[in-house]
Parts: structure tokens; sequence; C-alpha cells
């Protein structure tokens, strides 16, 4: 009988850590998704739905708006306009104070966090990324791109 | 015509993994020695189809064949040599028959391992394990035939006899030698890992599930973890040294594809001791080994499937949802197997108190799959969230940053607690003696550091504070334990305190080789505490003759210049570089511009690193126009990175652990 007592007993402790180990976790997920959780938009849902992000702190994923970006040196400063992958919308970028990231061009994809203010239709960028053109680049960028360059035999 | 022959060396390739798969798993049901053999011979004809089919791609790159696809896309005429083979894995194709190939690679050994031990002990275990294998290389033999939707073979002739007249070239960030070796070590890293979920599997098939199949496949998984250290560890270094923003580590998605089925492999590598120790943990450890597994193909699915936005991965492709269906059956394929073997797993023991090295062993092997689960949450987070709510969101880095700390300052405490608690339950005079001094000296030795730091200036938060005292502790702890053991070999022996550490390394390398891992952990703690917690970053425009300040030392912008090479122009500037007032060298960064062969390409950043003792000067320009030396402006980010050498240094111990730890060869147990 003692001996099942103490099984018992050390099987309910090994339960209670396993609870509290789950528990801290989940609590550490739980609060760390509440405190830094970021809404993602494309510049169509940012300009439909602006109103209710701003000045929140945004992610918007699109391309960049051919002819917008503008480099300004003295202010160390970049705006361009991001624009929606498929209709028109398009929203203001500034980003103050840091590098461009390579593979910066136009048309290319962009992926910009910042706050938004949704009076001007402005994000001020705290990071950019560019697409990555590495190995991971998708299958249906495999198709012939540039029919001219191609000759028959 | 070598491309033709490499397409039919794949298509060749997806019969002889049936045959593999077919006549081994015959073979072992009716025990029929002459069909075993031909499934092996079966799986080294794999490798040599797939080596074929490999070269000839590689002949079409040397050559500049340009009516091959995949050639035009990822080479040009121009390019080095060096970068025309590495142009293998430049995309997605020719990566996945660089995988294929290394997996038939691993298979061959595997083959050939087994025909060494068959002379002494017969045994079924590898040819069961050599099944999984075949059905690996199967989905990707499949994969690259370009039979299915989405992929297309890397040795496809583009239709109707098109030829190009120079292939696109490669992106010039990854013509550098640093990324023409880190993919590859990555996927060697995630393949070798393939072998112990093999044997897991063949334990499980031939109902053979003692701690045989841990043994025969140690020093795979620990192949695999040195490997995939030093992959993770280049990827951060190439960050570091291209990409120009000052940093080694992100949390971007493909970084933590990487990073996942590392800590499910550490967490494996130890698991597996208590199984031998105590014949525990066996459902566990394949539970464990499985899912390490399914995580070297999930990355993949997360990287490629276009449902997470990363640096690396924006363009979608059908692949994710293949990767995603082989990993749902081949989960279901194992617990299938578990199923049928229910009986077989139980445990022989119990844990028997919660302080005991058992269950610093189960607390590892919680925080690092909790680690795992973390990071995979917040990875996914994009995906979950819509799920949930409608509404897509992710987390920033700043999340993982967060929710690592505490897990991980628990770990590093583990990495010197669990050497020195003893095995069932902890005793008073266990405590005194192994647990009582290292927790003093960390106890002062933090204060040390803590106070050393307040008094220069630094912040330091609780977490900083914990760290450095487990740091310390675990630093006494592990050279506590390398100190009593060789001044018992030494006085055994009437030998130097020396020779005494020498040979209880020889004796143990397993044991050791683990413990000098455990101190490179300690030292890239410390490395990431400094560099992540106290860099410092400015950035200004400037004009010549201008100067900033980065932490201790002063960059007066003195010239310019712009220089032709090969296949590009490099334009940068020159910074004179003070420290306190002494001037100490020059910097240059610098932009590249590979205008021939990328006429619509932005320039690449080419930052000047300096690296001192205790920390590296990072300097990286946005811009270079032309007329700097007439008063044009340049914008620059200066970083001081403390502490960051230590990172790197900290991962070389890492891996020196892991060579004196594999260099073991015995398949005995013999870790006391």
């Amino acid at each position: 009988m003692g001996d099942t007592q103490v099984q018992k007993q050390r099987k309910l402790k090994v339960i209670a850590a396993s609870v509290i180990l789950l528990g801290g976790m989940a609590l550490l997920v739980i609060v760390g998704i509440k405190r830094t959780s970021i809404r993602h938009f494309t510049p169509d849902s940012l300009v439909a739905d602006g109103n209710s992000v701003n000045n929140q702190q945004v992610q918007v994923d699109g391309l960049i708006a051919e002819g917008s970006s503008q480099w300004d040196a003295a202010d160390f400063k970049l705006t361009f306009a991001i624009r929606d992958r498929e209709t028109t919308a398009t929203v203001n970028v500034i980003y103050e104070n840091q590098l461009k990231p390579d593979n910066f061009k136009d048309g290319g994809s962009v992926f910009v966090e910042g706050k938004y203010h949704a009076t001007q239709n402005l994000i001020v960028a705290t990071k950019l990324m560019t697409k990555c053109a590495s190995k991971y680049e998708g299958a249906e960028s495999a198709t012939p791109t540039d029919k001219t360059s191609y000759i028959s035999e | 015509m070598t491309a033709e022959i490499g397409q039919a060396a794949i298509y060749l390739s997806v019969l002889s993994c049936l045959w593999a798969i077919g006549f081994l798993s015959f073979g072992l049901w009716i025990r029929n020695a002459r069909a075993i053999q031909s499934g092996r011979n079966a799986v080294i004809a794999t490798f040599i189809l797939i080596s074929i089919a490999t070269g000839a791609l590689i002949y079409g790159f040397v050559t500049d064949d340009f009516s091959m696809k995949y050639v035009v896309e990822v080479s040009s005429a121009a390019q080095p040599l060096l970068y025309k083979i590495t142009a293998l894995w430049g995309r997605m194709s020719g990566s996945l028959l660089l995988w294929l190939w290394l997996l038939t690679l691993v298979g061959a050994i595997v083959v050939w391992q087994n025909s060494q031990r068959i002379k002494q002990a017969r045994d079924t275990l590898s040819d069961y394990s050599l099944i999984p294998i075949a059905i690996v290389q199967l989905f990707f033999t499949i994969l690259v035939t370009g039979l299915i939707e989405g992929v297309y073979n890397p040795l496809a002739r583009f239709p109707g006899g098109q030829v190009a007249a120079d292939g696109q070239g490669m992106n010039p960030l990854l013509q550098t030698p640093l990324m023409a070796i880190h993919p590859p070590t990555l996927y060697l890293g995630w393949i070798s890992l393939t072998v112990p979920f093999a044997f897991a599997v063949g334990a499980l098939a031939s109902g053979r599930i003692g701690s045989g199949w841990i043994l025969r496949s140690r020093r795979w998984m620990l192949f695999s973890w040195i490997i995939l250290t030093i992959g993770i560890t280049l990827g951060g270094n190439w960050a570091y040294k291209e990409l120009g923003w000052g940093g080694y580590w992100a949390w971007d998605p493909v970084e933590n594809a990487s990073f996942m089925p590392w800590l499910l492999g550490t967490a494996y590598l130890h698991s597996v001791m208590i199984q031998e120790k105590r014949n525990m943990l066996k459902l566990w450890n394949i539970l464990l080994i499985t899912l390490a597994f399914q995580f070297t193909l999930l990355g993949t699915f997360i990287t490629r499937s276009g449902v997470i936005t990363s640096v690396h991965a924006f363009a979608q492709s059908d692949i994710g949802g293949y990767f995603l269906s082989f990993i749902f059956a081949s989960t279901a394929g194992v617990i299938g197997l578990i199923i049928y073997r229910w009986n077989r797993l139980k445990s022989a023991n119990r844990l028997e108190s919660l302080l005991s090295r058992e269950s610093a062993f189960v607390l590892n092997n919680w925080l690092l799959v909790g680690l795992t689960l973390i990071i995979l949450w917040g990875t996914l987070w994009p995906i979950i969230s819509e799920a949930i709510n409608g509404e897509k969101s992710s987390v920033p880095e700043a999340f993982f940053n967060q929710v690592v700390i505490i897990p991980g300052i628990l770990l590093l405490f583990l990495t010197g607690a669990g050497p020195i608690i003893s095995w069932k339950k902890i005793t008073p005079n266990n405590f005194r003696r192994m647990f009582l001094l290292p927790l003093v000296i960390g106890l002062v030795g933090g204060a040390l550091v803590w106070g050393f730091l307040a008094l220069i200036g630094y912040t330091f938060p609780l977490y900083s504070v914990l760290c450095s005292f487990a740091a310390v502790f675990v630093l006494a702890a592990i050279f506590a334990e390398f100190y009593r053991g060789a001044r018992l070999r030494s006085k055994r022996q009437e030998t130097s305190l020396l020779n005494g550490l020498n040979l209880l390394i020889q004796r143990n390398k397993r044991r050791y080789g683990g413990y000098i891992i455990h101190i490179g952990i300690v030292i890239l703690y410390i490395g990431i505490m400094g560099s992540k917690g106290y860099f410092l970053l400015e950035s200004k425009s400037m004009t010549l003759g201008e100067s900033m300040e980065v932490g201790k030392y002063k960059l007066t912008m003195i010239d310019a210049f712009e220089k032709e090479y090969g296949n590009y122009l490099r334009s940068g500037v020159v910074f004179d570089v003070e420290k306190n007032g002494k001037r100490i060298g020059t910097m240059e960064p610098a932009l590249h511009d590979y205008y021939k062969s990328k006429p619509d390409e932005e320039p690449t950043k080419e930052p000047a690193i300096r690296h001192f003792i205790m920390n590296d000067l990072y300097l990286a320009v946005a811009n270079v126009p032309h007329n700097v030396k007439t008063g044009g402006v340049v914008n620059v980010q200066g970083f001081y990175n403390p502490l960051i050498g230590v990172v790197w240094i900290g991962v070389a111990v890492m891996v020196l652990g892991g060579i004196v730890a594999i260099a073991e060869k015995s398949e005995r147990s013999r870790d006391a």
C-alpha cells in the first residue's frame, strides 16, 4: 500500500511540473503575441480599412510602384509608394536613417513594417525587406521570360 | 545528349527506388537473403543514376548549354567557373536534385556500413532502415522528374529547340564563397537526419526496439548536428558580411526553418542517453526523431509554399503542398507502426525524483521541444491568425527575442546542472560535492560581471544578470568535472594533470565531447548577449571631411573611389578610423554594381568590418554618388557590435566538441 502511495505522489508531482511548464510556455506565447503581433495588409486592404489602424503598427506586402522611389541623400531618407499586386491602390512609405535593402528596384516585391497615418495614407517604416532572389524562388519564374533573347536552332 | 542521359537516369531511378522498396520489404518478409541483397543493390543503383543526372547538369553549366532552361536561369557565360557549379543549387529544381543526390549518397553509405558489419554480426536493422530511406528518395525523385505540376526537371531543355543567347546569371548576392557552401551544408545536415529517423522506423518495423537502433545511428545524428550547426552559422555569417544591416540573426522564417530541426536534434541527442542508461523514453525518442525529420521537410514547406512572407520566399509554388502531403503520409505511417508495436514501447523504469539527472534530461527535452513549438507558432502566426479571426497578422523579431529568454536561460543553467546532478535522485552529498562550489562561483562571478558593467555605465536588465550567473556557474561546474576526472586519471596512471586530461577525454570521447559542446554553448550565449543586447547604431548623411562617432570610434570620411573589376564596378568611400583619439587605420565600405550582367539591378552593399578582440566596427553605405569629391552626400550607417566575434568562437568550440564526440566509434553505451 505504502509503495503505491509513493508512486501516486510521484506521478502527481510529475503532472504538476508538466502543467507548470506547459502553462508557462503557453503564457509566454500568448503574452508575446498580444504585445507584438502586427496586422498584415495588402495596399488595397489598407487603403480600404485604414481608419481602423490609424497610428498603429502595420505590415504591408506589395510591389514598389514604378518611378515612385526617391532617395534623398541630404536627409538620409527613402520615399516610395507600395502598390497592390492586383489593384491600383498605393500607400506612401517613408524610410529614414536606414540603408536601402539590396535588390530594391522598381516593380520588385517589398515588405514594409511601420506606423500607418491614415490621413496621409503614409507608413513611417521601421523595417523594409525586399525579395531575396535566392534559391527559394518559385517555379513559375522558371518559364522562358524574355522571348526575344532566344534564337532558333 | 548529356541532358537527355541525365533525364533518363532520373526516370530510371524512379524504378530503382521502387525496386529497393519492393525487394527489401519482400525479402525481409520471406527472409530471402538474395531478395534483400537485390534491394540493397538497387539503393546503390539509385545513387549511381542520380550521380549521372547531377553530373549531366553540372556539365551543362560548365559548357554553357543555354538550351537548358535551368542553366539559363541561374548561370551566364561570364559567370566564374566556381559559381557556374554552385549555380546547381541556385534555384529550386537544382536544389531538389542536389538534395536528392546527397540523400542517395547517404543511402549508399548506409548500405556500405552494413556490408562492413555483416561480417561480425548479422542483423536486418539496416535493411529495414533502407526502406524508409528509399521511400524518401522516391518522393524527391518524383519531384525532379518534372512530371508533376509546379516543379520542372532541372535537365529539361526549352521546347522547340530554342537556345538562349546567354543565361540570366545568378544573383550577385549569392556569388560569394560563403553562399556557395551554405545551402549544401544545411541540406547535408537535414538529409543526414534522415538516417536516425530511418533507423527508428526500421526498429519499429523489425520489432527490435532496444537501444540498438539508437547506437547504430548515433554517429549519423551527431554528424547531422555538427553540420547543421555549421550550416546555420554560415548563413548568419553571410548575412552579417553581405547584407549590410549589421546583424546575423533576425528570426526570419527561413532561419527558423533551419533552427527548429537543430533544436529537436539537440533534444534527441540528450534523450537517447536516458534510453541507453535507464531504458526509459522509448516512445518519446521515436516521436522526437520523427518530429525532427518532419521539421526538415516542413522547412521546405514554409519557405517554398508562399504562405509565409520572408526575405527568402515570396514566390508561390505547388511544391509546398507536395511536401505537406508527404509529411502527413509519412507521419501517419510512423504512427501506424507505433500502434502496431505498442506493447514493446513501454518503459522499464519510471522517474524516481524530480531532482535527478533523468529529470534534468526530461526538462531539457521539454524546453527544447517547447522552444521549437513556440518558434513554429510565431513563424506560422500569419496562417494561424488568419484562421482564428480572419485577420492576417505576424510577429516581428521582438516576439522571438522576448519569448526565448526564459527557456533559454533555463537551458543554459541545465548545461551545467545536467552533467553534475546524480542519477535517480539528488542526495545532500551530491549537492554538497558537485553543486555548492559552482553555485558560489556563479553568484560571485555574476555579481562581478554585473558590477563591472554597471561601473562603466551599461544598463543591466534582469535577464543579463541571470545569464551571467548561469554562464559562470556552468563553466565552473564543467571545468570542475574535467578537473576531477583528469586528477583521478593522472593519479592512477602516475602522470601529469594534462596527460590525465587527455586520457580522460580519449577514454570517453562522447561524454567529454559533450561537455566541450556545453562550454561552446556558454561562449555562444555570452556572444549573443553582448551583440544582441548592447550594440550601438549611428546613421549620418556625410560629405567629404566630415566625421561621425560610433561608440569609442571616430570616423572621418577622407576619400572616395571607383574601381572596375571583372564583372562589377566597386564604388566606395574611405574612412579614417580613430579610437580614443588614436588613429588605427582606414575602412572602405562600398557598393558593387553588376551593371554588365544585371543592368536593371540595384548595386549591392559591401560593408567594411574591422574585428577587434571585444567588438566589431561595421560600416555600410547606402549610396556613393559620383560627385563625392565635389560635395556629394553619402549616407552612412555605423554599428558598434560588442562580443560578436565571441559568437563565432562559441560555435567553433561547439563544433570541436562535436568532432570529439563523433570520434567515439564504439556502439556500446559508455556514458556514466
